[in-house]
């Protein structure tokens, strides 16, 4: 366990009243690759994992692209298996999980607890470089031979599968590491770093929302970590452990697999949850409806989620008594999510609703995240699922939560935090007409496999029945209008950072901690002086003109 | 947020204004940090226990599918050398716990006496486990398609094991591999402590990491703790 | 900062130490133990073996935990999420094996017979329920009546 000892440092020594990008804080590049600033981590992991969503996104249109027409469109049946796998398998592990801790996490927790950074700098920069160690090992896979097993790795495929799937298991199994050293850096700065008056009921619901899933990550990564590594060991030494014919359970890894991969979930929803309690309180300028009912329920959803793992098993040859049991505890991860969404309409409504790019953003997730998750309860009805599962119904599901859900919430608090973390505003116009293609091709891509599903369009098929074309065509347009929406978004982005204005400590007049008592950048240290917290982060009612709209720290000094 | 006091002010509220050479910058109180180290560790347990316990519930549940294949297959450890193994194990954890006790005290020749005590425990249990193994590897005891005990060649007292029982080996070589794998990680973290110790780096004030490395060693004693009976023991 | 809600407000770290003799004394509780549980292991109790033996391993543990690793003068929330980490280990036990007990169990009424209690029967291996094939090859009727009596 690293503990910080701050030994003698030389001239090297950062200026930690320096703004946090500009070169008194850390000079070149040695000052971004050994630093332990949880800003320029926290920036190092956004351009990380946007660089894997990128690539996970070409996968995507890869196969959304052979699927356009019946039969070979542009590749084989063999490359088609390791596209929709690499896709599946970039996204979880080397985007949705680590993006929004690792990026935004990173850079707003600590500025929301009032403190100079994360509980442990050192292990926060490890936990950055396990990342890049294990995303190399997936690299190497893609080029050894590539993986065709699906992202899940079910066995006995994946212990037969002539692929290179030792690596990428491996990758994986590195990845988890990460993560689970985040998750364990978060848990410690929230418990032990958060300023003078800032107790539990007023912590920011992001901070909640982070919380929950790091308990996630820590009580259910190592099983992860055991699963794959058994899964390697399997395929190198012949252990035996899944394979029938010595006496193993391949059903029984599918148990492994989903104790994780279900809580899973929910660390990649909650953290998108998280992100968007905090556009809806800003950008309707009210207190948030049910505070403690939303805090709360990212925990139910935490432990909840632990006790459902087997929804994803039911035709799998589990028992029908375990079927049977598992779909009725699966009944109870809705709940908290409901409650969630009643909230956060209850939040909207009479509030003074502002429709920036963050909050349409915010919107969206709202609108898709519910089709998402009560889809989720079809699925989750056990004689439904009999005829849903392995269909496109399933792949919209997991799309309108995951994508729908969490990259819409993403995008979102990258936009509402841009000007804080690069100091920079951007063109609201430009990357409003990027989310409106966003939204529509979103919508057009995946909507459309509901019907697809329901009618029988098995997932993972490379070829399909001539009833099921012009869905796929429908679907395929759909993947580039999302590619138009990106793109529109990060061109918004980069001029952004070229020529964008210079922004105001709070340019949406945000009552959060991360906007008071901060520059734009932030400076090293975040706070010049400690700030005591006297209020909760949703308390319009409680802030003076000022503090909303003008009064910056910068005016004061002047 | 709507106070907010000089850092000066701040920092004369947290300590006396002085701040010890081995207080990171963003900690305002040695205490705070001490809480810090330790609630990590204790969250790093919680993980490892997750860790091990996923092989413990596959074993569990192998040796419930085939009860008498693990019978006969677990008669073949050696159940002495297993028990040394945890008496050394326990020793080392007394070792260990009684290192933090003289670091807590500032006495630093007894600490070093202490760690180094535990490390050639650590040493020893490795030893011992070298023995076990290769006569398992001797035996042909390996696990899946290296194992080689069903072979006439290999009878035990006229006996072969069943084919089957290459699971009871699969598993016992990813437990105890495991665990062993912690034991050498367990025994750089007190080797380092060691050398931070003998360089005077600790005082009744700050033993944050010798009483971090003795968690992980009390815990790297605690999974044994479980192993040994229920892999060596239970029939 | 936060947790400053205890006696001593100076700052500075507060750990119990324990007595040598204390220590001592727990070591050779340690020790007793696996005595015990070596013994117990040279008689047969039937199912009860691994129950009995995970019972002393968890008093073992329990000292270890509560004494060596400073538990009982600790904050009560390490205690807790150490705890925690067994219950959740039991809740993943605990429906795993409640499926592999439970398998190949099948409602003879329906139609569906899936796998036998090993997974190597998969493939081919199971004995299939005739009703089973009869639906089978009757789709039409056999689909949408799943429990005939
Ligand atoms: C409202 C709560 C939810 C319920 C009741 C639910 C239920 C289910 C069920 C039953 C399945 C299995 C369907 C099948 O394979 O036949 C499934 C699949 C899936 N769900 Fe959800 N879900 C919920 C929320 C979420 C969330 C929040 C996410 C992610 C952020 C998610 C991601 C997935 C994924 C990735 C799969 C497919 C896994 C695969 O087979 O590759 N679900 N869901
Ligand atoms: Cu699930």
């Amino acid at each position: 366990m690293a503990t910080e000892v701050a030994g003698a440092h030389g001239h090297d020594e950062p200026d930690h009243l320096a703004p946090y990008l500009s070169p008194e804080a850390g000079r070149g590049i040695k000052g971004w690759l050994l630093t332990l600033d949880h800003k320029r981590i926290g920036l190092m992991y956004l351009v990380s994992t946007l660089l894997a969503f990128f690539m996970g996104g070409v996968f995507a249109l890869l196969v959304r692209l052979e699927l356009f027409a019946p039969g070979r469109t542009i590749m084989s049946a063999e490359y088609y298996n390791r596209a929709f796998t690499l896709h599946g398998a970039i996204m979880v592990f080397l985007f949705i999980i680590p993006a929004v801790p690792g990026a935004l996490g990173n850079f707003v927790l600590p500025i929301m607890l009032g403190t100079k950074d994360v509980a442990f700098p050192r292990l926060n920069l490890l936990s950055f470089y396990v990342y890049l160690f294990g995303a190399t090992f997936a690299l190497y896979s893609i080029i050894s031979g590539s993986v065709d097993t699906g992202w899940t790795f079910y066995t006995p495929y994946s212990t037969t599968s002539n692929t290179s799937v030792v690596s990428m298991v491996l990758g994986a199994f590195i990845l988890g590491f990460s993560s689970i050293l985040t998750g364990l850096n978060f848990i410690v700065t929230i418990h032990k770093l958060r300023a003078p008056g800032l107790h539990w009921k007023r912590l920011p619901l992001f901070v909640w929302g982070t919380y929950a899933t790091s308990i996630i990550q820590v009580l259910a990564t190592p099983v992860l970590a055991i699963t794959l590594l058994l899964l390697a060991a399997e395929r190198t030494f012949g252990l035996g452990i899944f394979d029938p014919a010595l006496g193993g359970d391949p059903i029984l890894f599918q148990h492994f697999f989903w104790f994780y991969s279900h809580p899973a979930v929910y660390i990649m929803i909650v953290p998108g949850m998280a992100v968007a309690s905090e556009l809806f309180a800003t950008f309707s300028r009210r207190a948030i409806f049910g505070y403690f009912a939303i805090a709360m329920s990212s925990l139910g959803l935490a432990l909840v989620g632990f006790l459902v793992w087997g929804h994803h098993m039911y035709t799998s040859g589990q028992s029908e008594f375990a079927t049977t049991l598992f779909a009725a505890l699966t009944m109870l991860v809705a709940i908290p999510s409901g409650v969630k969404v009643f909230n956060w309409t209850a939040t909207l409504y009479k509030g003074s609703i502002v429709l920036t790019t963050p909050m349409l953003y915010a919107l969206s997730f709202l609108i898709l995240f519910t089709i998402g998750g009560l889809t989720g309860l079809f699925v989750g009805a056990l004689s439904v699922d009999i005829h849903l599962h392995d269909t496109y119904f399933v792949v919209a599901h997991f799309h309108y939560v995951m994508m729908g859900g969490t990259v819409m919430a993403f995008v979102g608090g990258i936009l509402y935090w841009w000007p804080k973390m690069t100091g920079k505003l951007y063109d609201e116009s430009l990357a409003k007409k990027g989310w409106f293609f966003v939204f529509v091709g979103f919508n057009t891509t995946f909507l459309i496999q509901f019907i697809m599903g329901s009618k029988g369009m098995p997932r993972r098929y490379y070829d399909y029945l001539p009833q099921f074309e012009t869905y796929h065509k429908i679907s395929t347009v759909g993947s580039w209008l999302l590619l138009v929406g990106f793109l529109l978004t990060a061109w918004a982005l980069i001029k952004s950072i070229r020529s964008g204005e210079k922004s105001p400590p709070n340019p949406w007049g945000s009552a959060g901690f991360e906007w008071q008592g901060t520059e734009s950048p932030p400076v090293m240290q975040n706070f010049r002086v400690t700030p005591t917290i006297t209020r909760g982060p949703y308390d319009y009612h409680l802030c003076s003109d000022e503090e909303l709209f003008d009064g910056f720290p910068e005016d004061a000094e002047k | 947020m709507a106070s907010a006091h000089a850092d000066s002010e701040h920092a004369e509220h947290a300590g006396h204004g002085d701040h010890p050479p081995y207080l990171a910058h963003h900690f305002d109180t040695p205490e705070q940090q001490f809480d810090s180290a330790k609630l990590g560790m204790w969250v790093f347990i919680v993980t490892e226990i997750l860790m091990f316990g996923g092989l413990f519930v596959a074993y569990l549940i192998y040796k419930g599918q085939e009860p008498a294949i693990f019978i006969e297959a677990h008669n073949r450890l050696d159940w002495k050398m297993g028990s040394v193994n945890t008496i050394v194990l326990l020793f080392s954890s007394l070792t260990a716990a009684l290192a933090v006790r003289s670091s807590q005290l500032g006495k630093k020749n007894e600490t070093t006496m202490w760690l180094t005590i535990t490390i050639l425990c650590a040493l020893a249990f490795l030893g011992i486990k070298y023995v076990e193994y290769s006569h398992k590897f001797h035996d042909g005891l390996l696990p899946g398609r290296f194992f080689t005990a069903h072979l006439p060649e290999h009878a035990h007292n006229g006996h072969v094991l069943p084919q089957r029982a290459s699971m009871f080996f699969a598993l016992y070589f990813m437990m105890t591999g495991l665990h062993g794998l912690h034991v050498v990680i367990g025994m750089s973290i007190l080797g380092w402590v060691l050398v931070r110790n003998h360089r005077g780096q600790f005082s009744p004030e700050y033993f944050t990491p010798v009483e971090i490395g003795a968690l992980y060693w009390h815990l790297v004693d605690l999974v044994w703790i479980y192993l040994f009976p229920l892999v060596y023991l239970v029939g | 900062m936060s947790d400053h809600a205890h006696a001593h407000d100076d700052g500075k770290v507060h750990a119990h130490v324990s007595s040598f003799f204390f220590l001592c004394a727990i070591f050779t509780a340690l020790i007793g133990l696996t005595v015990i549980t070596v013994a117990a292991s040279r008689f047969d109790f039937g199912s009860a073996n691994t129950i009995i033996a995970v019972l002393i391993a968890t008093v073992k543990a329990t000292l270890v935990a509560t004494f060596f690793m400073h538990l009982k003068y600790d904050k009560g929330f390490h205690a807790l999420i150490f705890i925690m980490s067994f219950v959740f280990l039991g809740v993943m036990l605990g429906l795993s094996s409640e499926d592999v007990d439970s398998r190949g169990r099948v409602d003879t009424s329906s139609t569906v017979r899936i796998l036998e209690r090993r997974g190597e029967q998969a493939p081919g291996g199971f004995v299939p329920d005739p009703r089973g094939v009869q639906a089978r090859e009757h789709p039409t009727s056999g689909a949408s009546q799943p429990a005939h009596h």
